[in-house]
């Protein structure tokens, strides 16, 4: 089955090597002005827990410089999807053309047919998937240095899940093809299930794998959880009212002209701040989670695939 | 003999209708059985459900295991994109069993750097043969193998498929429209409709068998030796009779004529109207035809 698996989808693999190698080259070019910039200005002493005077506007200046950059960081997220592109054909493209007819009167059983093909399609994304990982927590790093990488813009690109949402979104364009028969209704419909999953998992779930941390800070925000992944910050009187920007902003101007500090005005009205946000020490933890989750869809797209393909009558 | 396919009263339905239904048919080991019929007569699902690509709705099927079946299926499905070569190879890797000499010589000539796009209608039907019967089947099941064929070209598949099946001493079911296709290398004849089998035997019992009576125009009374009228014609005052017989006919009023094979099975298809010439569909069967 490895020359079949080979010789049937060796465009979309040797595509998917393509891809890391064009991901890598790009990161390896554009992560080198953000490294020289971390180095000249001596970035890594300012960081917590160390800290010399202006650093607060050092940090700023880089993250504003390069915030665009790591913006386009961010697109990385689409490439597990593309496996979708590897899954969705894999049966249906058998059925446009009729095939399947062929494929499934071999000497092998449907489900061995099936099963050794995402093995081993499997295995060789998951490598390439693993592989765009690295690259792009080598080319996070200053990023993370300073903004740490629990927040979904390195959550996303970084460690296991990468390899996880790639076989999530493999299995899950397979099913569809066997479901629609179809490679364009497949890809479309595994397309849109990819992006509601991981949006759904990602705005719903993954906030609350663990119980958030809150803390109260009087004053305006502190900068102490730059690396933690901050769901929420609020202003709350003292019983615990919310207060609306806009009674926040009004309370500013009128310190502002009374001429007092805004932050010791808001304290003497008894105004807290209280922050709700995930610890950057919780990565790997949260890593494991979200990984499981997407492999235990996977694991169900995969059998819901097998039964369909032993049971549906071609 | 012991059956290689063993159908007993098999049942397919296709949405709401009867593709196949009430269906028996043996096929001893090492037979060649024609299945024919009118389009959608459940030929092709009669092969789909042996192959195991279908699951019956009713009755029971014994069939070998997939491994030891060669299956053409109709429109010869092969992956465009491959060359010969690599279609052997296909199934030299999806078979635990593979006979690349048969499969090779079964081709013939065909340089195996020919992309399966390239392929004429034979040599498409020829590859798909030789993928077949390099399995060393016990079951050949070919499902329409000379619909896209000309008459040469027909030919040469059914020499060349005969040859990998002495080689082989596979049981071959073939499903053709066409009864004289495969007149000439089938030892038994099924005729399929509406999904059950209306006549089955060799093809000199067959044609034994039946009689055409002519005669003066009457009331139809009891003849001597006939078992069954299949189709009566009234043509002025002439009345032809297609009769099965159990006897010798001796009525001198009648004058009985033997009849060919075609016509027979025409006649079943048919058995109000005249075996007139069957209608030819130029399009494509369905699958499930």
């Amino acid at each position: 089955m490895a020359w079949v698996t080979w010789r049937q989808h060796r465009a979309q693999l040797l595509t998917a090597f393509a891809v890391f190698v064009t991901v890598a080259i790009a990161a390896v070019v554009s992560s080198l002005p953000v490294r020289d910039a971390y180095h000249r200005q001596a970035l890594s002493s300012c960081l917590p827990p160390a800290a010399r005077p202006g650093c607060d506007l050092l940090v700023n200046h880089f993250r504003s410089e390069f915030a665009s950059l790591a913006q386009v960081g961010r697109w990385l997220i689409l490439l597990p999807g593309l496996a979708l592109l590897v899954g969705a054909p894999l049966l249906a493209r058998e059925f446009e053309h009729g095939t399947f007819r062929l494929a499934w009167t071999q000497g092998l059983s449907r489900r061995r047919w099936l099963l050794s093909k995402l093995a081993l399609l499997g295995a060789a994304l998951v490598l390439v998937a693993a592989l765009i990982g690295v690259v792009a927590v080598w080319w996070r790093q200053p990023f993370d240095h300073v903004e740490g990488r629990m927040s979904p813009a390195a959550f996303d690109v970084e460690g296991f899940v990468v390899p996880a949402y790639t076989v999530f979104a493999l299995s899950i364009g397979v099913l569809a093809g066997i479901v629609f028969r179809r490679t364009l209704a497949a890809i479309s419909v595994a397309a849109a299930a990819f992006v509601a999953t991981r949006l759904g998992v990602e705005k719903l779930l993954r906030p609350h794998y663990l119980a958030p941390l809150h803390r109260i800070a009087t004053g305006t925000a502190p900068s102490a959880h730059a690396r933690d992944w901050v769901l929420d910050d609020k202003l709350v009187d003292s019983v615990g009212r919310r207060i609306t920007s806009a009674r926040e902003d009004l309370a500013v101007v009128h310190a502002q002209h009374a001429g007092i500090d805004a932050q010791q005005y808001l304290a003497s009205l008894g105004w807290r701040r209280i922050l709700t946000f995930q610890p950057a020490s919780r990565f790997w933890t949260f890593q494991g989670i979200e990984t499981s989750i997407f492999l235990a869809l996977a694991l169900v797209a995969v059998v819901a695939a097998v039964v369909l393909v032993r049971r549906r009558p071609a | 003999m012991t059956a290689v396919l063993h159908a007993e009263g098999l049942g397919k339905r296709h949405h709401r209708r009867w593709a196949l239904r009430d269906c028996t048919l043996r096929v001893p080991e090492q037979s060649i059985i024609g299945v024919t019929g009118p389009n959608s007569a459940g030929k092709s699902t009669l092969l789909g459900l042996a192959v195991g690509l279908l699951e019956p709705d009713e009755g029971t099927l014994s069939a070998p295991p997939i491994a030891d079946i060669g299956y053409v299926a109709q429109d010869v499905p092969l992956y465009r994109s491959f060359d010969v070569g690599e279609m052997l190879a296909f199934a030299r890797s999806t078979n635990l069993r593979w006979d690349q000499q048969l499969a090779l010589e079964l081709l013939g000539s065909r340089s195996l750097e020919t992309k399966v796009s390239a392929l004429m209608p034979g040599e498409r039907a020829r590859l798909a043969l030789a993928l077949a019967l390099g399995k060393r089947p016990a079951l050949l099941l070919l499902d329409e193998p000379l619909a896209s064929l000309d008459r040469l070209a027909g030919r040469e598949f059914l020499q060349v498929a005969m040859d990998g099946v002495a080689q082989t001493g596979a049981a071959v079911v073939i499903a053709t429209r066409v009864v004289t296709d495969i007149e000439r290398v089938c030892e038994r004849i099924a005729l399929l409709c509406d999904g059950a089998v209306k006549l089955e035997g060799s093809v000199e019992e067959l044609l034994a068998r039946h009689r055409l009576l002519t005669g003066a125009r009457r009331p139809l009374g009891r003849i001597h030796g006939v078992e069954e009228v299949v189709r009566a014609n009234h043509s002025g005052r002439q009345l032809t009779l297609l009769v099965r017989t159990n006897g010798p006919i001796v009525d001198p009023t009648w004058s009985v004529d033997e009849i060919g094979l075609e016509d027979l099975l025409l006649a079943y298809m048919a058995p109000a109207e005249l075996p007139t010439a069957q209608p030819q569909r130029p399009w494509r069967l369905r699958w499930h035809g």
